[in-house]
């Protein structure tokens, strides 16, 4: 197993700031000064738009989503418009895929992987979609997925719903996918759903089983590593 | 996998032939199938001057936006406007209907720069 970091952040980050971020640990990543590094997330509210994002997935104004307090950004990953919010885990692994490691079964099936057998730990029917990414149950998507690559280093990633309101994703069609709902943890296991650290336990453990990368835990206000001292104190 | 004996390749998986001064530029074999069926291509345009190493082309499958570097520095003389309409000739033919762009090679040293096929392939994983 590859020797991985994962850094997780306490507070809902701003949106911006954690692309900034994640630029920096690309950057560095490429240059070989980092190993691979899984940032671990919630962020404040915020609609993103995919690369070819298009404007008519969105279902209300810039006024208007200004006056719910919900960010807009064009993303530069691949997927449709999607929503964040408090209550979400999203998971940005910068990770190196293109030389004699590469996952060559798939990042995509990966990521699609960790959500499923996380979904599982909470006794919940997790599957994939023929034709449309991301995990499913019977009762809507759970986990969406976009990402890209720049040196066959992977940004962007997963977003995985716990708890987070749903109401922001009723002003965008999701992945461009009309009339497929979109659903929580907290929407299928109501009061037994469980608590956003255990969820993330859940997603770190199934990632480096699928991902087969041994990950070095860091809190992002404790003690990290000196390069990510520098990479993340700055943002 | 095939990796064709008479182009040259880069360590981010381009592969480039050339033609006198031109440069024609594509994604691997290996590179096409680690991103699967390709959806949407952004092409640069003509006349465009690139350094080796420069952000020249993104190709995106359903999920994943990938970047393509130029191999060689020089201008955009020609694209493949087919992509526009079929991304997916680079999946069906890597190396041949799926090239992507025409450079005017500014340098043709950077071309020696590049790796042969041998070389290429020990950077790729067997599967």
């Amino acid at each position: 197993m590859m020797n991985a970091w994962t850094v997780s952040f306490n507070n809902p980050v701003p949106y911006l700031q954690g692309l900034d971020l994640q630029h920096r640990l690309l950057q560095a990543r490429q240059n070989n000064r980092i190993p691979d590094t899984v940032l671990v997330l919630e962020h404040r509210p915020v609609v993103t738009l995919g690369n070819r994002g298009r404007d008519n997935y969105l279902l209300k104004t810039r006024e208007e989503y200004a006056a719910m307090g919900i960010e807009l950004f064009h993303a530069e990953r691949g997927g449709d418009v999607t929503f964040h919010g408090p209550g979400q885990w999203v998971l940005y692994p910068i990770l190196y895929l293109g030389g004699n490691e590469a996952d060559s079964h798939g990042y995509l099936h990966n990521l699609e992987e960790v959500a499923i057998r996380t979904l599982g730990d909470y006794g919940v029917e997790g599957f994939r979609r023929e034709g449309k990414s991301g995990a499913w149950t019977t009762a809507g998507k759970v986990a969406a997925i976009g990402f890209r690559l720049k040196k066959w280093v992977s940004f962007h990633g997963m977003s995985f719903n716990v708890s987070n309101e749903l109401a922001g994703f009723d002003t965008i069609v999701p992945c461009g996918l009309t009339g497929e709902p979109v659903v929580s943890l907290k929407t299928i296991l109501a009061h037994a759903c469980p608590a956003m650290p255990e969820v993330r336990e859940s997603l770190l453990n199934h990632f480096s089983a699928v991902c087969n990368r041994e990950l070095e835990r860091f809190d992002a206000d404790g003690k990290l590593p000196a390069p990510l001292e520098d990479l993340i104190r700055r943002a | 996998m095939s990796v064709p004996q008479d182009l040259f390749y880069s360590k981010t998986h381009e592969w480039v032939s050339l033609d006198d001064d031109v440069a024609t530029v594509g994604i691997t074999d290996f590179a096409q199938s680690q991103l699967s069926d390709l959806t949407f291509v952004e092409l640069p345009e003509v006349g465009t001057e690139f350094k080796a190493g420069d952000e020249a082309a993104v190709v995106e499958s359903v999920k994943a936006a990938a970047d393509v570097y130029a191999p060689v520095a020089g201008e955009v003389v020609e694209i493949n406007s087919d992509l526009e309409d079929s991304p997916e000739l680079i999946n069906k033919d890597a190396f041949g209907a799926g090239w992507l762009f025409k450079i005017k090679v500014a340098n043709e040293s950077d071309v020696d720069d590049m790796l042969d096929a041998d070389s290429y392939e020990e950077l790729c994983p067997n599967d």
